[in-house]
């Protein structure tokens, strides 16, 4: 017996430590798995943005009159700012209950980098508002007689606006935490226009048959800048709530 | 600079003479720009509010890039003269959004015939003024200042790297709407004894965002540092 | 042997007025600090900074380890508990405990144990039919997931009835003699072997 018992737990050691340790993956899983657990349990979290989402464009048809040209050649506008709107909805829950429960102080003592944090909230926030919008724009595109040649970018342009204003509502969530829920919303608008701009432009191109991959390469080249910059200033003004 | 007394008694030489130096370039600047430069073949006199439109608007966004400079000092070195600095540049930069718009729209009734024509740089100094607004409305909902400094620093950040966008993304806007026709203010085509008056309002504008940028700061300062003993001699003696 | 935690002349002032200044301690392991003090006088402010969720005005805070590494240290031997609990109300008891880092690797049966431990066999309820002692026990059963050398616990007392912390002092007790240490906070010292620090 070359090693001794003893020996042999100091060479083990290292080894089951390294094991133990939650690695930046398995935060990511157990956050995601944690909170969509809860959204799923509790499901007026991704109702309430699809129900808003819907109603918000039930209303132009009722304000503006039912004329199919009409309604088509506003569809882009109008579907987009309903879902602009209804995904600011759910922003301020973002992390307000981690916040009140202290599972926040938890994540910032025990995870390093914090921005994971960050960005398994966006996440989930746009898995439980970006998407059902992103599905229900179909029924929306249907009853604003979009034309079915729009569709598909009309998905792209939401897939990657909705991720953005996720990511901006993330920010805004952070920085009114704590305070009233119109405030995250209205610090976080004047932001999203370029989004909602970019988002319009994308769906009236492919109306025109004009060729809208411009737009969609710049809304892809804000979420790829987004994604490091916002969630770190997220993470810095997170942490202005413990000083 | 970075300590308050110090600042404080800097501050207290330096601003007579940007307030006279303020007066003497706007003073210059107006009497020249108002009455001495010549008229313009096409819109007449009123493209006199160039005077005050081009510098307010330029204003608006520098301040704005100002504040930005200083909220990105304030969050990387926590120095706290900068957070008090952004704090007391926002309502001037908004103030200046504000008159550009203004002006612009008292222009606009003579040469296009209407109060408000979305054109590229209206919108997006309207998009800048949302944004003074979203940043003020963040300072007065935190009630510790050291803490709305911060906040407001984050969010000015992000203005500074989206502005550009905003900027880019409004003039695609439009011309997918309109192509543009006519723009208020092509500085190419104005002649020099035009173009110089402007120069001299411009400056001056600058020293009165400096001049009253100084007088918010000291307010500032004092009211943070009321408790402290360098601030009580002051205005006990 | 080394200290888990040594602090040399700490100092923390927040708008003009000193919280605390120049604190000295260390807590060597198996052995407890209690931060003693009344509302508002900055105990949980000390903890945040322990820890650096605050960033502290004066003083140096050693965490050592084999490597002196703040990070690695902090975000695995350290287990912190804030004054809310971070219980989760749409999460059974169970989950509660499976779906934290800490839990990371565990099988049911070790999960089951740490909540046998603290008194709650029921796992499968969700906890929000829970009392608030109930709560509290899931958060003590957090403590078992794992051997951590030091815990950072905010006023673990607050509202429990005479079983419960009598059980709290049975788990310190326990964990004492496995080396870890805990720096706790509360209004009255809780008769725990602790050193006493007053803020």
């Amino acid at each position: 017996m070359l090693l001794q018992g003893t020996d042999l737990q100091i060479l083990t050691q290292p080894l089951l430590r390294f094991d133990m340790r939650s690695s930046v993956l398995d935060w990511l899983g157990i956050i995601l798995k944690r909170d969509l657990i809860i959204a799923f349990r509790r499901s007026s979290t991704y109702i309430t943005p699809l129900v808003f989402f819907l109603i918000v464009i039930t209303f132009f048809p009722l304000a503006l009159g039912p004329q199919e040209s009409l309604l088509s050649s506003l569809a882009p506008g109008v579907i987009w700012i309903a879902a602009l709107l209804a995904s600011l909805l759910a922003v301020e829950s973002i992390f307000s209950e981690d916040f009140r429960d202290g599972s926040l102080d938890d994540f910032f003592v025990s995870l390093e980098p914090s921005f994971i944090l960050v960005f398994a909230k966006v996440m989930i926030h746009w898995l439980i508002t970006g998407l059902p919008i992103l599905i229900a724009s179909s029924l929306a595109a249907i009853i604003l007689y979009l034309p079915l040649e729009s569709f598909v970018p009309m998905i792209l342009s939401l897939l990657l606006g909705t991720s953005f204003m996720s990511l901006l509502g993330a920010l805004g969530a952070a920085l009114s935490l704590g305070k009233s829920a119109i405030l995250s919303a209205i610090i976080v608008l004047p932001f999203s226009i370029p989004t909602l701009l970019m988002g319009t432009s994308v769906v009236t191109f492919s109306l025109n048959n004009q060729d809208y991959s411009g737009f969609l390469m710049m809304m892809g080249a804000m979420l790829a800048i987004g994604i490091p910059l916002l969630c770190l200033l997220t993470v810095e003004a997170l942490l202005l709530n413990y000083d | 600079m970075g300590s308050p007394p110090l600042f404080y008694r800097w501050s207290s030489k330096i601003i007579p003479w940007l307030g006279i130096l303020a007066i003497i370039f706007l003073s210059v600047g107006l009497f020249w720009g108002l009455l001495i430069a010549p008229t313009d073949y096409k819109q007449g006199d009123v493209y006199r509010i160039l005077y005050v439109h081009v510098p307010s608007a330029i204003l608006g966004q520098s301040i704005f890039m100002f504040m930005a400079a200083c909220g990105l000092i304030n969050v990387v070195w926590r120095a706290k003269i900068s957070g008090m600095m952004l704090k007391s540049a926002a309502p001037i930069g908004m103030s200046f959004t504000l008159i550009a718009l203004v002006t612009g729209s008292v222009w606009g009734k003579p040469t296009w015939g209407t109060w408000w024509v979305w054109d590229a740089r209206l919108t997006s100094t309207l998009i800048l003024l949302f944004i003074y607004a979203a940043l003020i409305g963040l300072y007065s909902s935190i009630d510790d200042k050291t803490k709305a400094d911060r906040g407001v620093s984050i969010l000015s950040i992000v203005g500074l790297a989206i502005i550009p966008v905003i900027k880019k993304s409004v003039d695609w806007w439009q011309t997918l709407h309109q192509p543009s026709t006519f723009t208020l203010t092509s500085s190419p085509s104005m002649s020099p004894e035009m173009y110089q008056p402007l120069l001299l309002c411009v400056i001056g504008f600058y020293l009165i965002f400096a001049f009253t940028l100084t007088l918010n700061l000291r307010n500032e300062v004092i009211d943070r540092e009321r408790s402290k003993n360098w601030v009580k001699q002051i205005f006990v003696n | 042997m080394l200290p888990n935690l040594k602090v040399e002349n700490l100092s923390c002032v927040r708008s003009e007025k000193a919280i605390f200044k120049n604190l000295n301690f260390e807590v060597l392991p198996g052995q407890n600090i209690e931060i003693i003090g009344s509302n508002g006088s900055g105990k949980t402010t000390l903890l945040r900074t322990l820890l650096g969720l605050i960033n502290k005005e004066e003083g140096i805070i050693n965490w050592l380890d084999e490597d002196n590494n703040f990070n690695e240290y902090r975000t695995f031997d350290c287990f912190y508990q804030g004054h809310q609990m971070g219980i989760k109300n749409m999460l059974t008891v169970f989950e509660n405990l499976k779906l934290t880092h800490n839990a990371k690797g565990m099988n049911e049966e070790d999960i089951n144990k740490c909540l046998e431990r603290v008194g709650l066999y029921k796992i499968n309820e969700m906890a929000s039919d829970l009392s608030v002692g109930q709560k509290k026990r899931i958060s003590i059963a957090r403590w078992l997931l794992k051997d951590f050398k030091i815990y950072f616990i905010d006023e673990p007392f607050s509202a429990l009835d005479d079983p419960a912390s009598d059980l709290i002092k049975e788990i310190i007790n326990e964990l004492n003699h496995k080396g870890s240490s805990f720096v706790i906070t509360g209004h009255r010292s809780s008769n725990i072997n602790a050193t006493l620090i007053e803020i």
